[in-house]
């Protein structure tokens, strides 16, 4: 057998045939790698490009939670950090020297899963929520996985959110209240009727009657003709708080929110008393009336008294006062002899969905409503506490918030 | 006259250019080397004085020396698989034309990849081939010179040419002290090699004067110095032998060769005999069948064997292949074909392979296979 085409006397020769030297070769191969080269570079920023259009805080951290790169986002986040490599998350978020506790990157480390956690962070003097996604990068040629955190700014939906908690809880209260202070109208209305035409009828009867038994009898119409007038009170101020109106602005009189607020909370302030809580008012005579929505300082007024009174275990006291600060502003405070606020949660007690309360007792919405009112108001709201000792919040409203804006 | 071309590699020649190995090595790329060689270099001593110019020089190096005196596709193949395996980068061989082959088949397939019959011809091979070194022990098989590279394909029971300029490889380092410890046998078979080399080459339709000039410079150089060599292992005529076989190779690798290395290729693929010793019977018949196409240089031959005569051309070429005859007979060699073969029934076979042979068309007067045949019965 032979190759099928033999050889010539010119392929002996072999002129066209040189000892084949690597250069041709090693030409291809550097063409090769440069075209492998501008076609990765390409898919580089092709991925950079995505990567860029992301708009959460991104960052790779290592097991020990030292950030090893980080996306345009958190540089913008934070300006003042142009080498955030090599630092801890904990010290550029928090200026922590150890780990949160409830850190979703190192449960994502411990569980080598997926982990989802919100928490709010003070950054550049602001209070901002993230909801932070932490997930595991695994690499099939180094057993250390490395996590990819990303953390997106949610502050103005939690915002959003409360307020839609809020104006919904309102709305059901609203309803019920409105329902309930109905059905007990018509009744109340029955007895006060016939307990009016018992009182007409008292003179006629005082002729009859053992003047002793008279005695008695016009005693109890008197008191139930007392009382089905306060019940009148108390429907008229349940119809009225619960009316879900527009928000229309008109002169308030903070007394008379006081007085409405606690005329509602009567009840439950009694089984408090029980348990010796005093409530003491020291409102001032010819205060200012402030241009307002009644409603709304009525929902801020309550949300303070129930978080005086929650704040409160044991015996106690709560003192609500109104004086005017300045001749341009009013104020409304509740102190209470609680049990304080804490200096780490002094600045995220106005944050949506901040709570201590236990679980079933409240998602911390309260407060965050009362400041986003009392902002709509042009007004201020603060707060002192000496942990242990009890708290004041202060709410501040201008007289005239048009010329005071 | 024919467009030429003389190629040859970088040669280093002279006693104790052993030495400059692992420089060459070195200026090659090399950190980890394939050294082939076959078990009888290993006990003549000369793979350890290799080794340890190698280790004194930082080298790392794999031993491969499985071998054969004719090598096997299957032992390039092995080769190949040992050299990417231990990611060698340069090839040495050391030995005679058997280890030399071999590396340049394993280089072809560490190369180009496939297997080694896919490059039987010429021009073939189309990517380059790591580094060579080579080291020729023998002072004959020419093959640490030349283009061609001899493989037996077992399963055909024929020995492939590989031919390429490729197969040339980097360094020749030629060390005449290498022959000083070999026997009588493989001077004096390696002498006839290096001989029928230059004298076919010679012959050769594509001689050109550079390499007509390298095959007499070979022929006179073996006709005087082979007896001195063998008489007293004079180190002068050793040396010559190896300046003879190295010109002999710079003559066949560029001129090519004729019809008595088609038959010597044709025997070897099917029985397995020692190459050198084909020459002393196929050479005499197959110049007496070439006679009548080149009688000026069979003459020329004749006159460097026998010395200046005033005679005609035809007689001068008829006494030098008469005392061709006479100096393969002292030399105590076989001489007739039937000392080396069985039986006589092969020979048409043998012919009809050989009209094959890459060397059958260099061959100065045009043969056929019928032709061979009567060159093998002349030769019985």
């Amino acid at each position: 057998m032979t190759p099928a085409r033999g050889p010539s006397l010119e392929d002996l020769i072999g002129i066209e045939h040189s000892k084949l030297g690597f250069f041709q070769e090693l030409r291809r191969t550097i063409e090769a790698l440069k075209d492998a080269n501008a076609q990765s570079s390409q898919r580089r920023r092709e991925i950079a490009a995505i990567l860029d259009g992301i708009t959460d805080i991104m960052m790779v951290l290592a097991s020990d939670l030292r950030i090893l790169s980080v996306n345009h986002v958190f540089r913008q986040t934070f300006p003042h950090e142009p080498a955030p490599e090599g630092k801890f998350c904990y010290e550029i978020f928090r200026g922590e020297a150890a780990p949160c506790p409830g850190c979703p990157a190192s449960q994502a480390f411990a569980t080598g899963g997926i982990c989802r956690e919100t928490a709010i962070f003070k950054i550049g003097g602001k209070n901002i929520q993230f909801e932070m996604v932490a997930s595991p990068i695994r690499r099939p040629d180094d057993p250390e996985s490395l996590i990819l955190v990303f953390k997106r700014d949610v502050t103005r939906e939690k915002e959003y959110q409360a307020k839609f908690y809020q104006a919904e809880k309102m709305a059901t209260i609203g309803m019920l209240a409105t329902g309930v202070a109905h059905e007990v109208n018509n009744p109340l209305t029955a007895i006060f009727g016939f307990a009016e035409g018992l009182r007409r009828r008292l003179p006629a009867l005082r002729e009859k009657v053992d003047p002793r038994v008279m005695e008695d009898v016009e005693d109890y119409v008197m008191t139930i003709l007392q009382e089905c007038r306060r019940c009148q009170d108390i429907v008229t101020t349940l119809l009225t708080f619960s009316r879900h109106k527009t928000v229309s602005f008109s002169p308030v009189s903070l007394n008379a929110v006081v007085e409405d607020t606690l005329k509602l909370l009567r009840s439950h302030l009694k089984q408090r008393s029980q348990a010796k809580i005093t409530v003491r008012t020291d409102l001032c005579d010819n205060l200012p009336k402030v241009n307002g929505d009644e409603h709304q300082i009525k929902q801020v007024m309550l949300n303070l008294l129930v978080n005086a009174m929650d704040a409160i275990t044991g015996p106690g006291r709560i003192i609500i006062t109104t004086f005017q600060s300045t001749p341009e502003a009013v104020c409304l405070s509740v102190e209470d002899s609680g049990c304080g606020v804490p200096a780490e949660h002094m600045d995220k007690l106005f944050e949506p969905f901040f709570t201590t309360k236990r679980s079933g007792k409240g998602i911390g919405i309260g407060l965050s409503t009362c400041m986003s009112i009392v902002q709509k108001h042009q007004g201020e709201i603060s707060v002192k506490s000496e942990p242990g000792h009890g708290a004041i919040f202060t709410v501040k409203l201008p007289v005239n918030p048009d010329q005071a804006s | 006259m024919r467009i030429s071309k003389f190629a040859i590699p970088e040669i280093i020649f002279g006693r104790g250019g052993i030495v400059h190995l692992a420089s060459c090595a070195k200026r090659l790329g090399a950190r980890r080397v394939l050294l082939v060689s076959d078990q009888g270099l290993v006990e003549a001593g000369w793979v350890d004085r290799i080794m340890e110019i190698l280790r004194d020089n930082g080298l790392e190096w794999i031993f491969y020396d499985d071998v054969h005196s004719n090598p096997r596709d299957s032992q390039v193949h092995a080769g190949a698989e040992v050299y990417v395996r231990e990611r060698c980068d340069v090839l040495i061989a050391v030995g005679g034309g058997s280890p030399m082959d071999a590396a340049k088949g394993i280089a072809t397939i560490v190369g180009n990849g496939g297997r080694i019959s896919d490059y039987e011809g010429a021009n073939r091979i189309m990517r380059p081939l790591p580094p060579m070194i080579f080291l020729p022990t023998t002072a004959g098989s020419g093959s640490d010179i030349s283009q061609f590279c001899i493989i037996t394909d077992v399963a055909r029971q024929v020995k492939m040419s590989i031919i390429s300029r490729s197969l040339v490889p980097n360094v020749s380092i030629i060390d005449p002290l290498v022959l000083l410890t070999k026997s009588e046998q493989l001077i004096i078979s390696s002498a006839i090699d290096a001989f029928a080399h230059a004298v076919e080459s010679y012959l050769s339709l594509l001689s050109s004067p550079f390499t007509e000039h390298q095959a007499l410079k070979a022929i006179r150089l073996i006709s005087r110095n082979l007896r001195p060599a063998l008489a007293d292992r004079s180190i002068e005529a050793l040396e010559n032998l190896s300046i003879a076989a190295t010109s002999a190779g710079m003559s066949f690798s560029n001129a090519g060769l004729g019809i008595g290395h088609s038959l010597a290729h044709s025997l070897g693929g099917m029985f397995d005999v020692l190459h050198g010793l084909v020459h002393p019977v196929l050479l005499p018949p197959v110049m007496r069948f070439n006679l009548p196409a080149c009688v000026d240089k069979m003459a020329n031959i004749g006159r460097i064997v026998c010395g200046p005569r005033m005679c005609s051309n035809e007689y001068i070429a008829q006494a030098g292949i008469s005392w061709l005859e006479q100096f393969f007979a002292d030399l105590g060699v076989p001489v007739r074909l039937r000392d080396i073969l069985p039986e006589r029934g092969c020979l048409e076979t043998l012919a009809k392979t050989a009209v094959n042979d890459a060397c059958t068309l260099t061959n100065p007067r045009p043969a056929s296979w019928e032709s061979l045949l009567g060159v093998c019965q002349e030769a019985w």
